[in-house]
C-alpha cells in the first residue's frame, strides 16, 4: 500500500513473512544529467561514510553493529533517462533476538544520517571529502584491472549516442576535478528537497506502525514533472567499430544492439523470449554453437536493458578467432529472424523466463525493484500471474518479428599485445 | 527421519541415512517459491592421491581431475543436462572447491523430475576420450581467465607460500599442461572412488513436501546397484619437514599493488561443536582485529593503506586449515609490516575488550540471522559447514556462548610467525 509523505514523497510499505529481515529501500531519483552522475555517486559514498552525529567510520560502523549487524548499502543506477541513488538498509527482524525495538532505532539512524551528514559551514567535512575522492578515483582506476568492466564500459561509449548515456551510471574520473565540498553540498541539498522519492519498507511489519515511524522524517513537498523514461537511440545503419589493445591472455568482444524492446511495452515479453534464445541461457544460439559446438569461447551471453531498448553480448575468447565469432554471433541473429528455431527450444525459455520470475519474488530486493520499475514507468504493477500469461501466449511470428527490429550498432574488441 | 527442531529460529530439519550410504538432509520453507537442491560428494582437488575403489596401490591423479570430472558429468550419451534442467525451467549449475564437488538445480515448478534428474546425472557418468578432449579447449579458457584475475592470483600465491608441497596450492582447475593428461579411463576412477552413496549429501531446501519427497529419494536410490560401502584411503603429501615460504611476489598488469598476509594453522582433528566453535572463534578474533569497528581499521583507511577491497577470511576445511587478511593498497610493504605485527601481538590488542567484543558479537549474530533468508546460503552451509551434527543453525547459540577470554586463548594458539607468511601483486610496467 502506498501513502504520500508529502508531495514527491511515497511511502509503499511491503508485508511479507518470507523473511528474518526488514528491508527498507529509498530511492532518490532526477533527470540524468552529464554533469551530476559523478558527483551523485561522490554522495552515495558519503552517506555511507559517516555523519555529523557519527562522525568517524568506527562510531558510525559501531551504531550499525550494535543493531545487530543492519546493513546499510548506498549505489547508484540507471533507469533510462533517470539517474536513481538508492540508500538502503537491512535489519534482523526482533522476533529473533533477545532486544525488541531494532527496527525504530534502525529508521532513527536512517532519518538521522540523511538530515545530518557530516557537514560544516555549508560544507562537507574536507577530510572526509578528500579522502572519498581518492577512493572514487581509485575505483575508477580499479576497472583498467578488470577487463569485463573496461571492455563494457568501453563498448557503452562507442554504443549510446548522447553523453550522459556514454557515462557510467557511477561517474568517471575526470569529473572529480571541478567538485568542491561546498558545490557537493548544494547538490546533496537538491537531491533530498526536490527529487522525487520513493520508499519501500517490506517485512513481517505491521503498515500502521511504519507509517507512523517514517512521520519522522519531514520530508518538504516537491513538485514532479512527468518525463519520458525510456531512451532511444536514433536510427542509423553506422556499425561503429573499435579494436584496442592490453597485456592479457583471453580476448574480450563486445556487441551492442539497438532492439526497439522496452519494458512492458509491445513486443517486451516476445523479447525477453528472443533474448533467452539468442544467448540468455545455456541453450541458447550462442552457449550452444560459440561454446558449445566449436569450443571458441569460455563465457558468451547476450542481455537486454529494456529502459534503454538495447541489447549487448559479451563474450571471453581466444583473440585469433574474433572475425569467426563475430560471424557466428550475426549468422545466430538471422537464423532468429527467418524462424529457424524449434517449438521446443521456445518452450524452453518460456519455463526459464517463469522460473527466474518466481524466484525473484523470494528476494526482498528483487521485490523492491520490480515494485519500483513499474513506479517509474507509471503503470499499474502486474501481477506474476498475469505476466506469465503473457510470456506464454508469445508466437514464434512475434519472436521473428521482434528478431528482425535487433540492429548491430557497435562493437568492441579488447585484445592481448603480440608477444 | 530424525527431525531436528530449531525452534529459536523456526526451522526444522528432517534427516535420513539410507540403505546405500547417502545422507539426506531436507529443510522444507513453503513460503517461498523456490526449491533448491545440493547434490554433493566429499571429494574436491585437494583429493589427488587415494587408492582407487577394487585396488590395492596408491595412485596419484593429475592436477584438476575434480573440477575436470565436475564438467563432464553434464555430457551423456544423448545430450546435455544443463538442456533438461532448462526444459523443466530449473537452472542448474555445479562447482568444485578443495574438498568438495556439488551439483544444484534450483527451480519453482517441476520439482520431482528436477530432483530426479539431478540424482541420475550425478549417479550415471558417461565419458568418452573424444568428449574429454574436447573439454580440454573449455577447461584451458577457464584457467586462463583466472589468471588474468589479480585477487586469484595474489591468494594463490599466498597458497603457494602456506602449502609448498601441498595441492592446496594448485589451482583447483589444474593447469595447462596437467589436463592433458586426463582420459576418460582416470575420470571413472575418480568417480567410482569418490561419487559413492557413503560419500555423498543430498541437500533440499524451499517449498516442497517433505513425506512425499523422502519417499521419491528413497524410491530413486533402492532402483539403482552399488558396490558395498568402503573406507576411502587418500593421501597427502607429508608436511611435517616443509616450511611455511616467508613472502613472494608477483608482476601483473595492475594499476594498485594487492597484498596478503597468511597463517597456517595446525590443521587439528577437532570434530562437532569443537570444530564449529574453532571456526566461529578465529573469525571472531579477525573481526576484532581487523572489522571495520575495529580501532586499525579506521586508522589504516584514514592513513590511505587499505580501502574497501580489504578483507580477511578464515579458511577450516578438511585437511586445510589457514587466515588471510590484505586488499589493495598503496604502500605494500608498510601495509605488510602492520599487519604481521598486529597478529603476531593480537592476544594484546586494545581492540580485544569486552565492548567491543559485544558489538563485534551483536554484528556477527545479526549477519548469520539476515544471511538464512537465502536458500542457497543455508544449502551452501549445509555443505560446507558440516561437523557431524552440528549445523550451520548451531551458529547463533555457540556464538552466544563465546567469551572474550576464549579468543584470547585461540589468538595464542594459533597465531606464530613461522607460519605466518605475505604476498604480493605489483604493477608490471605498461
Amino acid at each position: 500500500m502506498q501513502t504520500d509523505l508529502a508531495s514527491g514523497v511515497q511511502l509503499h510499505v511491503m508485508p511479507s513473512e518470507k523473511f528474518k529481515t526488514v528491508t527498507i529501500t529509498i530511492k532518490f531519483k532526477e533527470m540524468l544529467k552529464a554533469d551530476q552522475i559523478t558527483k551523485r555517486t561522490l554522495i552515495s559514498n558519503l552517506i555511507n561514510t559517516n555523519s555529523r552525529h557519527y562522525p568517524t567510520q568506527t562510531d558510525f560502523r559501531n551504531t550499525l553493529s550494535e543493531l545487530y549487524g543492519a546493513r546499510l548499502s548506498t549505489s547508484v543506477s540507471k533507469k533510462g533517462q533517470y539517474h536513481i541513488v538508492s540508500v538502503g538498509l537491512t535489519v534482523v527482524n526482533d522476533k529473533y533476538l533477545k532486544e525488541e525495538g531494532i527496527l525504530k532505532k534502525a529508521i532513527a539512524f536512517l532519518e538521522n544520517i540523511l538530515y545530518y551528514p557530516n557537514v560544516y559551514h555549508g560544507a562537507f567535512h574536507k577530510e572526509t571529502f578528500k579522502r572519498e575522492i581518492e577512493n572514487l578515483r581509485d575505483e575508477y582506476e580499479a576497472i583498467y584491472d578488470d577487463k569485463q568492466d573496461y571492455s563494457t564500459i568501453a563498448l557503452n561509449e562507442l554504443y549510446f549516442d548522447t553523453e550522459e548515456q556514454r557515462i557510467p551510471s557511477f561517474g568517471r574520473e575526470k569529473d572529480l576535478e571541478s567538485i568542491t565540498p561546498e558545490g557537493l553540498y548544494k547538490t546533496y541539498e537538491k537531491m533530498l528537497s526536490e527529487n522525487e522519492i520513493d520508499i519501500f519498507v517490506l517485512g513481517d511489519i505491521v503498515e500502521e506502525n511504519i507509517i507512523d515511524t517514517f512521520k519522522l522524517f519531514k520530508f518538504n513537498d516537491r513538485e514532479i514533472f512527468p518525463q519520458k523514461t525510456f531512451y532511444e537511440l536514433k536510427e542509423s545503419t553506422e556499425v561503429k567499430r573499435k579494436v584496442e589493445k592490453q597485456d592479457l591472455t583471453q580476448a574480450r568482444y563486445n556487441l551492442a544492439f539497438n532492439t526497439n524492446i522496452f519494458y512492458h511495452q509491445n513486443n517486451y515479453y516476445a523479447g525477453q523470449i528472443f533474448n533467452g534464445l539468442f544467448g540468455g541461457y545455456p541453450h541458447s544460439k550462442l552457449f550452444m554453437n560459440v561454446r558449445e559446438k566449436e569450443s571458441l569461447a569460455y563465457t558468451i551471453s547476450s542481455g537486454i536493458d529494456t529502459f534503454t531498448g538495447s541489447m549487448f553480448v559479451y563474450s571471453g575468447i581466444d583473440q585469433k578467432e574474433a572475425t569467426h565469432v563475430g560471424e557466428i554471433i550475426l549468422k545466430e541473429l538471422n537464423a532468429l529472424r527467418q524462424g529457424d528455431f524449434n517449438d521446443e527450444s521456445v518452450q524452453q525459455t518460456k519455463e526459464l523466463l517463469k522460473n527466474s520470475l518466481y524466484q525473484s519474488e523470494d528476494s526482498a530486493n528483487s521485490m523492491i525493484e520490480r515494485a519500483y520499475a513499474s513506479k517509474i514507468t507509471r503503470e499499474p504493477q502486474i501481477r506474476i500471474e498475469e505476466w506469465i500469461k503473457k510470456i506464454e501466449s508469445v508466437t514464434k511470428a512475434e519472436i521473428m518479428d521482434t528478431a528482425k527490429r535487433v540492429q548491430l550498432r557497435a562493437e568492441f574488441l579488447l585484445i592481448g599485445k603480440e608477444d | 527421519m530424525e527431525k531436528i527442531e530449531y525452534a529459536q529460529l523456526n526451522e526444522t530439519i528432517y534427516k535420513e541415512i539410507l540403505p546405500n550410504g547417502l545422507t539426506v538432509i531436507l529443510l522444507p520453507k513453503i513460503d517461498f517459491y523456490k526449491t533448491y537442491a545440493l547434490f554433493s560428494t566429499n571429494f574436491g582437488s585437494i583429493d589427488q592421491q587415494f587408492i582407487p575403489i577394487g585396488e590395492t596401490d596408491f595412485k596419484k591423479m593429475p592436477d584438476g581431475i575434480a573440477h575436470f570430472l565436475e564438467h563432464k558429468m553434464f555430457e551423456k550419451k544423448d545430450g546435455d543436462v544443463f538442456d533438461d534442467f532448462s526444459k523443466l525451467g530449473a537452472s542448474a549449475n555445479a562447482f568444485t572447491s578443495f574438498t568438495k564437488t556439488a551439483y544444484l538445480f534450483s527451480s519453482t515448478s517441476h520439482f520431482k523430475e528436477n530432483l530426479e534428474t539431478l540424482l541420475d546425472f550425478v549417479q550415471k557418468p558417461y565419458f568418452t576420450n573424444k568428449s574429454v578432449n574436447k573439454e580440454k579447449g573449455i577447461i584451458r579458457q577457464e584457467i586462463q581467465m583466472y589468471d588474468d584475475l589479480p585477487e586469484w592470483r595474489v591468494m594463490f600465491g599466498l597458497l603457494e607460500n602456506l602449502y609448498p608441497n601441498h595441492p592446496a596450492s594448485i589451482d583447483i582447475a589444474g593447469t595447462i599442461e596437467s589436463i592433458e593428461d586426463i582420459t576418460a579411463e582416470l575420470l571413472y576412477e575418480n568417480y567410482h572412488t569418490f561419487y559413492h552413496p557413503s560419500n555423498m549429501q543430498l541437500f533440499v531446501t524451499g517449498n516442497f513436501e517433505i513425506e512425499q519427497t523422502i519417499e521419491w529419494i528413497r524410491k530413486n536410490q533402492n532402483l539403482k546397484q552399488f558396490e558395498e560401502a568402503k573406507e576411502i584411503k587418500r593421501r597427502y603429501p607429508s608436511e611435517e619437514n616443509t616450511k611455511v615460504i616467508p613472502s613472494g611476489e608477483i608482476k601483473l598488469p595492475v594499476n594498485k599493488p594487492k597484498v596478503l598476509v597468511g597463517i597456517k594453522g595446525k590443521k587439528n582433528k577437532l570434530k562437532g561443536a569443537a570444530a564449529l566453535r574453532q571456526l566461529i572463534s578465529v573469525e571472531f578474533l579477525l573481526k576484532l582485529l581487523f572489522g571495520e569497528t575495529s580501532s586499525t581499521y579506521l586508522k589504516l583507511y584514514d592513513e590511505g593503506l587499505i580501502d574497501d577491497s580489504f578483507n580477511y577470511e578464515y579458511t577450516f576445511e578438511r585437511e586445510i586449515d589457514h587466515l588471510s587478511v590484505g586488499g589493495d593498497t598503496k604502500e605494500p610493504d608498510q601495509l605488510i609490516s602492520i599487519l604481521k605485527n598486529l597478529l603476531l601481538k593480537a592476544a594484546e590488542s586494545p581492540d580485544l575488550n569486552e565492548k567491543h567484543f559485544e558489538i563485534v558479537k551483536k554484528r556477527s549474530i545479526g549477519e548469520s540471522l539476515q544471511s538464512f533468508n537465502s536458500l542457497e546460503f543455508i544449502a551452501h552451509q549445509f555443505n560446507d559447514v558440516q561437523f557431524e551434527d552440528v549445523t550451520v543453525f548451531d551458529i547463533i547459540h555457540l556464538m552466544e556462548s563465546i567469551e572474550l577470554e576464549d579468543i584470547k586463548k585461540v589468538a595464542m594458539q594459533y597465531i606464530n610467525s613461522e607460519n605466518m607468511s605475505e604476498f604480493r601483486v605489483t604493477p608490471k610496467l605498461k
